[in-house]
């Protein structure tokens, strides 16, 4: 038990060190990367260790006798946590989020803390002991604590209801409710039961197991399987649609899609937000093709009122595109991006 | 003898007049249900005449026309008469209250079978007895719940009939084949009810109490189907069939019932009330508790608190599930309700929700944790909490991430785009997914060392035991956690499929656990007993917020619920055109849910002060905190 919690210490401490030193800049921020694609569980993964060496610092200093104040040790995780969350993960969190997950790690300390009448009484006891100032020093705090606490409070509460010139918070809706049928080029389609009519095996019938067997591989590389080139001069059916729908891509909508389809295109960095990443699973690959279809017709203008503040500056592609060529684009993006459209069935 | 014999007769008939109740609806109704009565006369009124078919919205089967189309209506004091106040908001409130104080009263007589079958079966005559008189309790409480529930149901109907006579004209007259069926059914519940009460003293032992068991089973089963029938207007309005594209009535009103959406709300709505009942009750005795001025008390109130809440989370666990099934059913039948309820317009109350869900998890464990402080022995988990609360925590935060961020335009731009990297990845329904289940595995973990806190296992294979269930928890993890990672890689209509495999880990993990550690702890030895009134003051609270969590949750869901209609009475059949149909902002939402979680509570306390004007003291056999004499809840100990 002993030689575990001494790793687990060990590594606890030179993870904060190293935390320590990136946030300072003393270490290279990119000593140890979070990097795309596997961010979400390097985030979970680094939380672990971390708490597994606290446990080992902690057990390793009660053994030596100089046991850590569990008062602190509340106070100084949650500490730990917000700075983690502030200045470790990029891009930045936004504060919203930052204050929900604040919270819940408060309610997630005072829950350890008070699990048991034990540890609750050591916890409380530098509160209490400041309560009850017996000693001068805790006269003192008492008295501080008195005129700090207001002034902060009030400090808060100035500088939440102070006029800002800060634009201000939008609640944006990314998917806004799709209407049950849309009308592109006089014909109406019905998004529940439309099919994209070139997702189609080599026999030419609907077939998305064929086509989801043929997209590129997901993940960091999005390599292209051998026997999967649409570029191939001799690819039918469904490939050759995605090569058509990949030069339409390329002619009309790379510009601020972004080459690689994340949405860092030419001119993306000229709107905010920024065009849709399509490479982010939030995106396409949650969304039936027909969403996509109502989406790229009708455009930002074409938004409905769920959607809120109407931050889309994309074109109705209606106005340029056939229905056929819109079909063969949204082909083209499912292929690059290794994703596959929402079913139901 | 003869006096028995009487009794058991006078049971017997009793009985059989409830059963005789439960049928006569049906029975009256039978020639309806079977063609329509509607149908018939519209037949035979028109006798060679043109009968006029339609096809059905949701069925697509052809049938007689039979009904007006709906009422296209204008805003005016004809279709939406008002007071000098926003209509819809007091509709709100009346539907509200009454479908809390509803729950309450469908819950309570399930917790009054379950305690008052736990009270028969269990040997130990003075637990029996304590079972007893705490079903004997709940059921008085919930007599005087019964009346306010009726008495709500009486404001909301004139509500409708004064603020929405065309909307409420248009659903009465396509449920009038089984409006008075309704209407049975509440005489039926009633009069069991009544008979069930006061029958109580009566039929305490032998096979008297064997009859009186059976008659909290038929009044559950006519409260069941009173809430099916309830379930099946807002069905209809969510998910209308049954009717032509006009909304005309087309004869089958088992069409009209049986919507797409029924059945997964009659199972959301059973284990919702179920789990509510609980934290009420659970409340109840928190409150008792920390009011009380004896260990007498303390020791019967905590004993109370614990079942309820032990019943209440046996409710609760598989509650989500049934969520989740509900909302796929929303899925399928309209890709748009969906995803405004969970993607666009609604989203951001789902993320409420989803905080609340957390919160009712939390509170539960932690209440789980503070009750491992009153048994003796059970000091060897205290240090590993610390890592259940951490597991606990991964959980919730992946379980609470918004897919829809709220920022400024100025953290937009720093964000680089809507999507973040890692909150786009924890904002999806794959990781939420193993985020809840992780938080369910936990909480099952959680009673399984609460079960086992003042023993240890006397079988021969108790260390083997203990390594297969922690080799087993710890697989159950990784199989939840690996699945949420791999939803990403594999296409969306196989991944709503992977939901079966984490949910079929996450009840096997309780089933299987529950029941290894059953075995396992037969015949254990006994470190020390349960101290029943010794748990802390915090563990009452935690049982408060549970409850308070439960009812602020059932506001906003129904709510939620209810908004996904957008502009319309009845879902593309009846455009609502009055001046409220809009969504209201969440602000306002929240205040109002608030609001109605507050009148209940208060209103609540007071039909708990009223049934305590006439309660008799639960006498309390055995003195707490004295080891062996203490009352032990079934099952668990």
């Amino acid at each position: 038990m002993k030689a575990l919690m001494s790793v687990a210490a060990i590594i606890g401490a030179a993870g904060i060190l190293l935390l320590a030193g990136m946030t300072v800049g003393i270490v290279p921020s990119n000593t140890v990367r979070l990097i795309e694609g596997y961010m979400p569980v390097q985030v979970i993964a680094e939380l672990t260790l971390f708490v597994a060496g606290f446990t080992g610092i902690s057990y390793m200093m009660s053994a030596m006798g100089m046991a850590f104040p569990r008062f602190w040790q509340g106070i100084l995780f949650w500490a730990f946590l917000l700075i983690y969350l502030k200045f470790r993960v990029y891009p930045p969190i936004p504060f919203s989020v930052r204050a929900m997950y604040g919270t819940i790690s408060l309610v997630a300390i005072f829950m350890w803390v008070s699990a048991n009448e034990e540890d609750w009484n050591k916890f409380k006891q530098p509160i209490m002991n400041v309560l009850d100032a017996k000693t001068g020093g805790t006269k003192f705090l008492r008295i501080a604590y008195l005129v700090i606490i207001p002034i902060l409070i009030g400090g808060f509460s100035y500088n939440a209801m102070v006029p800002k010139s800060e634009e201000p918070i939008e609640l944006r809706t990314v998917h806004p409710a799709p209407p049950a049928s849309t009308k592109v080029h006089g014909k109406t389609y019905t998004l529940q039961t439309s099919q994209n009519p070139y997702r189609v095996n080599p026999e030419g019938k609907y077939d998305q197991e064929y086509s989801n067997s043929n997209i590129v591989e997901q993940g960091m590389g999005r390599l292209m399987k051998p026997t999967s080139n649409p570029w191939d001069k001799d690819a039918q059916g469904y490939l050759k649609y995605v090569r058509e729908g990949g030069e339409i891509f390329y002619q009309n909508c790379h510009f601020c899609h972004g080459d690689n389809l994340n949405g860092r295109g030419l001119h993306a960095f000229a709107f905010n937000p920024i065009p849709a990443n399509f490479t982010d699973p939030g995106t396409i690959a949650q969304l039936q093709e027909t969403f996509i279809f109502w989406r790229v017709s009708k455009g930002g203008i074409g938004l409905p009122n769920e959607g809120f503040p109407w931050a889309s500056v994309m074109p109705p592609w209606e106005q340029h595109l056939t229905v056929d060529e819109i079909w063969k684009v949204i082909l083209f993006e499912y292929w690059h991006t290794g994703y596959y459209p929402r079913t139901w069935d | 003898m003869g006096r028995v014999a009487g009794k058991k007769l006078f049971s017997i008939m009793a009985l059989c007049a409830m059963i005789g109740l439960l049928l006569l609806p049906i029975a009256v109704s039978l020639p309806s249900l079977a063609m329509g009565a509607d149908g018939a006369d519209a037949v035979k009124k028109d006798g060679e005449a043109k009968v006029e078919k339609g096809r059905d919205v949701y069925y697509k089967t052809e049938g007689i026309v039979v009904g007006a189309p709906a009422p296209k209506t204008v805003d005016g004091p004809r279709d939406y008469p008002r007071y000098n106040f926003e209509s819809r908001v007091l509709l709100w409130f009346a539907n509200q209250q009454h479908l809390y104080y509803g729950s309450f009263v469908l819950a309570v007589p399930i917790f009054c079978m379950v305690i008052e079958f736990m009270g028969v079966v269990t040997k130990d005559k003075a637990m029996a007895k304590r079972y007893d008189q705490l079903a004997y309790d709940f059921i008085k409480i919930s007599l005087t719940a019964y009346s306010l529930t009726a008495i709500l149901g009486g404001i909301l109907i004139f509500t409708f009939l004064t603020l929405y006579p065309a909307f409420f004209g248009y659903l009465s007259g396509i449920f009038r084949p089984v409006m008075h069926i309704y209407a049975l059914m509440f005489v039926a519940e009633s009069g069991t009810l009544y008979i069930y009460y006061y029958g109580w003293d009566k039929m305490k032992e032998g096979f008297l109490k064997w009859i009186h068991l059976s008659m909290s089973v038929i009044l559950n089963v006519i409260g069941t189907l009173l809430m099916f029938l309830a379930n099946s207007w807002i069905g209809f309005m969510m998910s209308p069939a049954g009717v032509d594209e006009q909304g005309r009535y087309l004869g089958n009103i088992w069409h009209v019932i049986h919507t797409a959406l029924w059945n997964p709300l009659n199972v959301h709505r059973i284990l919702g009330n179920m789990a509510f009942g609980g934290g009420v009750v659970a409340a109840y005795a928190a409150y008792k508790f920390l009011a009380s001025k004896t260990d007498e008390d303390r020791a019967h109130y905590d004993w109370m608190g614990y079942i309820a809440m032990a019943l209440g989370v046996a409710f609760l666990i598989p509650l989500p599930f049934a969520g989740y099934w509900l909302m796929r059913e929303v899925y399928a039948y309209r890709q748009q309700m969906g995803i405004t309820l969970m993607g666009g317009l609604l989203a951001w109350l789902f993320i409420i929700q989803a905080t609340m869900i957390g919160i009712l998890f939390l509170s539960t464990n932690y209440y789980l944790w503070q009750a491992l402080g009153r048994m003796r022995g059970a000091e060897k988990y205290q240090r590993y909490i610390k890592y259940l609360v951490f597991v606990l925590c991964c959980g919730y935060l992946v379980f609470i991430t918004p897919h829809t961020i709220v920022m400024t335009p100025a953290e937009l731009k720093a964000m680089g785009g809507q999507q973040h990297p890692v909150l786009g990845n924890y904002g999806v329904m794959s990781a939420k997914n193993g985020g809840i289940n992780v938080i369910i595995t936990t909480t099952i973990l959680s009673f399984v060392w609460y079960m086992r806190g003042n023993k240890v296992s006397t079988v021969s294979w108790s260390k083997f035991g203990n390594i297969f269930m922690g080799v087993f928890f710890g697989c159950a993890y990784v199989n939840i956690i690996w699945l949420a990672i791999y939803g990403y890689y594999i296409p969306a209509n196989v991944r709503v499929g992977l939901s079966v495999p984490q949910v079929a880990t996450t009840l096997s993990c309780l089933f299987f656990m529950f029941a290894l550690n059953t075995a396992m702890m037969k015949g254990a030895k006994q470190m020390g007993a349960i101290e029943w009134g010794k748990i802390s003051v915090r563990s009452q609270y935690a049982l408060i917020m549970l409850a308070t969590a439960f009812t602020w949750m059932m506001g906003l869901m129904g709510y939620i619920r209810s908004s996904v209609r957008l502009f319309w009475h009845v879902n593309e059949i009846m455009r609502d055109n009055s001046p409220w149909a809009y969504t209201h902002t969440v602000g306002f939402a929240a205040n109002m849910i608030s609001f109605n979680v507050l009148f209940f509570w208060v209103s609540i306390l007071f039909v708990f002060w009223l049934g305590s004007l006439g309660l008799k003291k639960a006498p309390v056999e055995a003195k707490a905190g004295v080891p062996g004499a203490a009352p032990q809840p079934a099952g668990g100990h």
